[in-house]
């Protein structure tokens, strides 16, 4: 319990609006059941500062949030005190157009952040879910804490490959920045790097430069579908081969083919194995590379049609995100990273495993990188086996899976993130240097 | 017994050099004086000390039983590789042995079809491309010292290249690492898939310049060739055009896989020393290579040069063959060296400024240049803002070796004043951890040093480099000492 004097200091660092405190308005904050006592949103990064230092002071468990779009990830908190809501801290800092490179507060959402630099013809070159969506849309910092992708990442890389620099309010309130403004620095250890994927367990990112790229100007999408697996893999690696340069590369498996086929106006084959090619370039590129695309296609008896504009948007916009399209409750998200040979193994283990427990389960393969998006359907006893099982296979080929997200009853007896290996023991030092009291996020990951 | 007794004593010399060799074996332990001394310092040559020892380790196992003794009776450690690093990131220490991988020099694991390569860390750069050239594959960074450095080194300084603009530097290729902690402990981060479940901790050891440990081990991401190359060269009157032709390519939305640019010094000397074709009366050149697929090559070239005419270039070259392209690199690649021909000793400084910049930047250097009567060249990695000026002087005169470290620090500041930063490649070493805190106030320098502490508490991995001062390590969750502010008001001492 927070003590009322420290209620009361708290509630003197932000003005009145940026507080929730009433019961019923909290309830929008809860993480797997666990409710904070308060809400705050600082205007800004001294207001950060100044809460985390009472946090500290008092030893009060302090949860950094954006827009809560990735609220579910971690295993469940210990406690929670405060939230902390970056929503405020959305301005940007700069735009150096000429240098492809900008500041901004961490707070912003992708969506408008990337409306900003569309201005230049430029963007931040990733792609991850719940970034549209009408209330909750992905911020920079939650897509920073949880190292968030999507399909493009396999042309672009993922976000630590843009995050160039970094500003941090620590446990102890204190304020530092990391890495620098220039796409091209070396100087002192990588900071940014320790805070993708960090979960908020190592303070408030509350700024972050990015180096940025120029908007293709042109995109084409090929959608094939494969009535073998073999035959899909072959394709894969074909393309891989090639001297084609894909912007994304995602192969469906036939119950996310069946959905996504229902739910776009085009006409993918419901019943195999679909493989979604993206190509973004200048427009002379992507002409002279689609029909290539098609022919290794053809040549492995894969049947296609060419997607643009409108309809190709929405294709990868539900990709991105048909986890939480598709269902709407009762869901188990997971991603799994294996290496790309490894892929037919994985889905045909699904196929397997969605067959022994009953379960129906949606799988999007970033054929490319070997990461995938798998979404079970249902709660009880059969999902929970299901997963197990599936994590068992996983790390006995070496992957690893991660739990995105899952009802609390199968989150109560499964380890959200798994074996981490013998990296932990150093992390957890870390860890212990930038939180000693353990206020960011206990519990729910390092 | 300090550490510093204990090394001058012959008996515990004798007795440590005993349990190295037991570990290593006698071939693997340097230990007479004229050996030592071809570790007494990397390519940064100003300065040298000499090891107590060296060892050449040959598996991780035993570079993590080194690591234990040194941690057991506390002795500093220092990692090397080929010893071509230009901050002075290998130089030894004090009282220390050195550890160097280069007998740690296989490539484990060639992985094609996942387009990933395992090595150890003391194989060359260049033997990664050779290993999966046959497979139309390369491994991008390539920093200039590519035939000789180590991949171990890259890890450490995070290694760029003439072609980062377009595929990044060594962090955004290494996917994971197996590294020895500095109390022996030996960790695997990372692999061949993404995302393994943890912190970053690959990320944060790819450029630490060897404080955090040992590498041991070193999974890398190969990419394939692209399947058309073209490069431009075009001269120009002066270096301001050339800077603005840089800014205008990446404005028209093309990124070259390089664009470099040499000024009138430069060339001159080049073209003295290897006849790389650049027209010698040019106020400065731009190197701009195109890659990728054929199509999207043939988009951009034209695009490219509007970009240059529109920037008043002089002369526009474009390679016809892979001979030409070669001579034309080969240039830009033996610019340092052919200092040598217009200058007895030169200084590389290695900062980087925001592209846009560029021409007010050589317009402050220039002036530098005529304050302290010293000539300095200059050669940039022009696409990413790495600047190289190379400040020209004459070891033999009294002074001249402190003018021009006074005239390379200026330029740092420069660099910092613009937004920018005081090493995009070189690192940052013995030489610059001076000018660290150009950049860095106490509190991003405590976060740094706090990370250092979570690995190396005993401060024994590559002590006294980096850091501007000398940071302690503080137990987790003891608060910081703070001044009582009668002694912050100067009225009273600590006793």
């Amino acid at each position: 319990m927070i003590k009322k004097s420290t209620l009361r200091n708290l509630c003197k660092i932000v003005d009145e609006k940026n507080v929730v405190f009433e019961s019923e308005k909290l309830g929008e904050f809860s993480i797997d059941g666990v409710l904070p006592q308060i809400v705050l949103s600082p205007n800004n990064i001294d207001q950060v500062s100044e809460i985390m230092k009472l946090a500290s002071k008092d030893a009060l468990s302090v949860i950094p949030w954006g827009s809560g779009t990735k609220s579910a990830l971690g295993n469940k908190p210990d406690r929670a005190d405060i939230i902390l809501s970056t929503k405020n801290l959305d301005r940007i800092i700069e735009h150096g157009a000429s240098d492809l490179v900008a500041t901004t507060e961490c707070g912003i959402t992708l969506k408008k952040f990337q409306e900003a630099l569309n201005k230049e013809n430029q963007f931040l070159a990733v792609d991850p879910p719940h970034v549209t969506h009408v209330n909750r849309r992905a911020t920079i910092g939650g897509i920073i804490a949880t190292n968030d992708s999507g399909p493009e990442r396999l042309r672009y890389g993922a976000i630590r490959e843009f995050l160039i620099g970094i500003k941090v309010v620590k446990a102890d309130g204190s304020i530092f920045k990391g890495g620098s403004k220039v796409v091209k620095n070396v100087a002192g250890y990588d900071l940014p790097k320790l805070y993708v994927g960090s979960l908020g367990t190592l303070g408030i990112i509350v700024e972050a430069t990015f180096r940025l790229y120029p908007v293709p100007e042109y995109s084409q999408t090929y959608v094939a579908s494969f009535s073998s697996l073999e035959d899909c893999q072959e394709t894969i690696s074909t393309l891989l081969n090639s001297h084609l340069v894909i912007t994304s590369l995602e192969l469906l498996n036939p119950d996310l083919a069946a959905s996504l086929a229902k739910r776009n106006d085009v006409d993918i084959n419901d019943s195999r194995y679909s493989l979604v090619i993206g190509i973004r370039s200048v427009e002379k590129a992507v002409k002279e590379q689609i029909p290539s695309v098609k022919k290794i296609c053809d040549q492995n008896n894969g049947n296609g049609f060419l997607i643009s504009g409108t309809p190709e948007e929405k294709l990868w916009e539900d990709i991105r995100n048909f986890p939480w399209i598709i269902l709407k409750s009762d869901r188990v998200v997971s991603k799994v990273g294996v290496v790309v040979t490894q892929i037919p193994q994985v889905l045909q283990t699904i196929k397997q495993i969605s067959n022994e427990y009953g379960v129906k389960i949606y799988v999007s393969v970033r054929a490319g990188n070997g990461i995938c998006i798998i979404a079970l359907k249902g709660e009880g006893p059969s999902v929970n086996n299901a997963l197990k099982h599936l994590r068992n296979f996983i790390s006995s080929i070496n992957g690893h899976l991660v739990l995105l997200e899952a009802p609390s009853e199968i989150k109560n007896s499964f380890d959200v993130w798994g074996e981490i290996g013998s990296g932990l023991g150093i992390m957890k030092r870390i860890k212990a240097n930038y939180d000693p009291n353990n206020l960011l996020n206990p519990g729910r990951y390092i | 017994m300090t550490t510093q007794h204990k090394t001058k004593s012959s008996s515990w010399k004798n007795k440590f050099r005993e349990k190295l060799i037991e570990i290593i074996g006698k071939e693997g332990v340097i230990s007479s004086d004229d050996e030592l001394l071809a570790y007494d310092c990397d390519a940064l040559t100003g300065y040298r000390i000499k090891p107590v020892f060296v060892v050449l380790p040959t598996n991780t196992k035993q570079v993590s039983q080194v690591i234990k003794e040194c941690y057991l009776e506390n002795i500093p450690f220092v990692p090397r590789g080929a010893g071509t690093g230009l901050s002075g990131g290998a130089l030894p220490t004090d009282e220390g042995i050195v550890i160097s991988l280069t007998r740690m020099n296989k490539i484990l694991d060639v992985d094609i079809p996942n387009q990933r390569v395992v090595v150890e860390p003391g194989v060359v750069n260049l033997w990664v491309t050779n290993a999966v050239s046959p497979y139309g594959y390369y491994y991008a960074p390539d920093p200039s010292s590519q035939i000789v450095c180590t991949i171990g080194g890259n890890v450490a300084e995070n290694s760029g290249g003439v072609h980062c603009l377009k595929y990044g530097v060594t962090t955004n290729h290494v996917l994971g690492v197996e590294m020895v902690l500095p109390d022996g402990e030996i960790i695997e981060i990372g692999g061949k898939a993404l995302d393994h479940p943890g912190y970053d901790i690959a990320g944060l050891v790819v450029g630490s310049e060897g404080l955090l440990g040992i590498v041991t081990k070193v999974t890398l991401k190969i990419i394939k060739k692209p399947e058309a190359v073209k490069t431009l060269l075009a001269s120009y009157d002066n270096v301001e055009d050339a800077g603005a032709s840089v800014s205008g390519i990446t404005a028209r939305g093309v990124i070259p896989a390089g664009m470099e640019i040499m000024d009138s010094l430069c060339i001159k000397s080049v073209e003295e020393t290897i006849g790389a074709g650049y027209p010698i009366d040019a106020g400065a050149i731009l190197l701009v290579e195109l890659d990728g697929p054929s199509a999207e090559v043939e988009a951009q070239l034209p695009i490219v040069e509007e970009v240059l005419k529109d920037n008043n270039a002089i002369q526009i070259k474009i390679a016809k063959n892979s001979k030409e392209r070669d001579l034309l690199w080969k240039g830009r690649k033996s610019a340092f060296p052919a200092m040598g021909r217009i200058s007895s000793d030169y200084y590389v400084q290695d900062g980087v400024i925001p592209r846009s910049k560029l021409a007010e930047v050589l317009g402050e250097i220039a002036e530098l240049s005529k304050k302290y009567d010293l000539r300095v060249a200059n050669v940039f990695h022009a696409g990413d803002g790495n600047l190289h000026p190379l400040v020209l002087y004459d070891a033999s005169k009294e002074g001249d070796l402190d003018k021009t470290l006074e005239l390379a620090g200026e330029i740092l500041k420069v660099c910092v004043d613009k937004g920018g930063s005081i090493t995009g490649e070189h690192g940052v070493g013995h030489d610059k951890k001076r000018f660290l805190s150009l950049m860095f106030d106490d509190n991003d320098l405590d976060a740094m040093n706090l990370i250092r502490c979570a690995f190396d508490n005993k401060d024994l991995c590559n002590p006294g480099k980096l850091f501007p001062t000398p940071r302690t390590c503080v137990e987790p969750g003891m608060k910081k000492f703070e001044e009582h502010p009668v002694q912050k008001a100067g009225m009273g001492e600590m006793y």
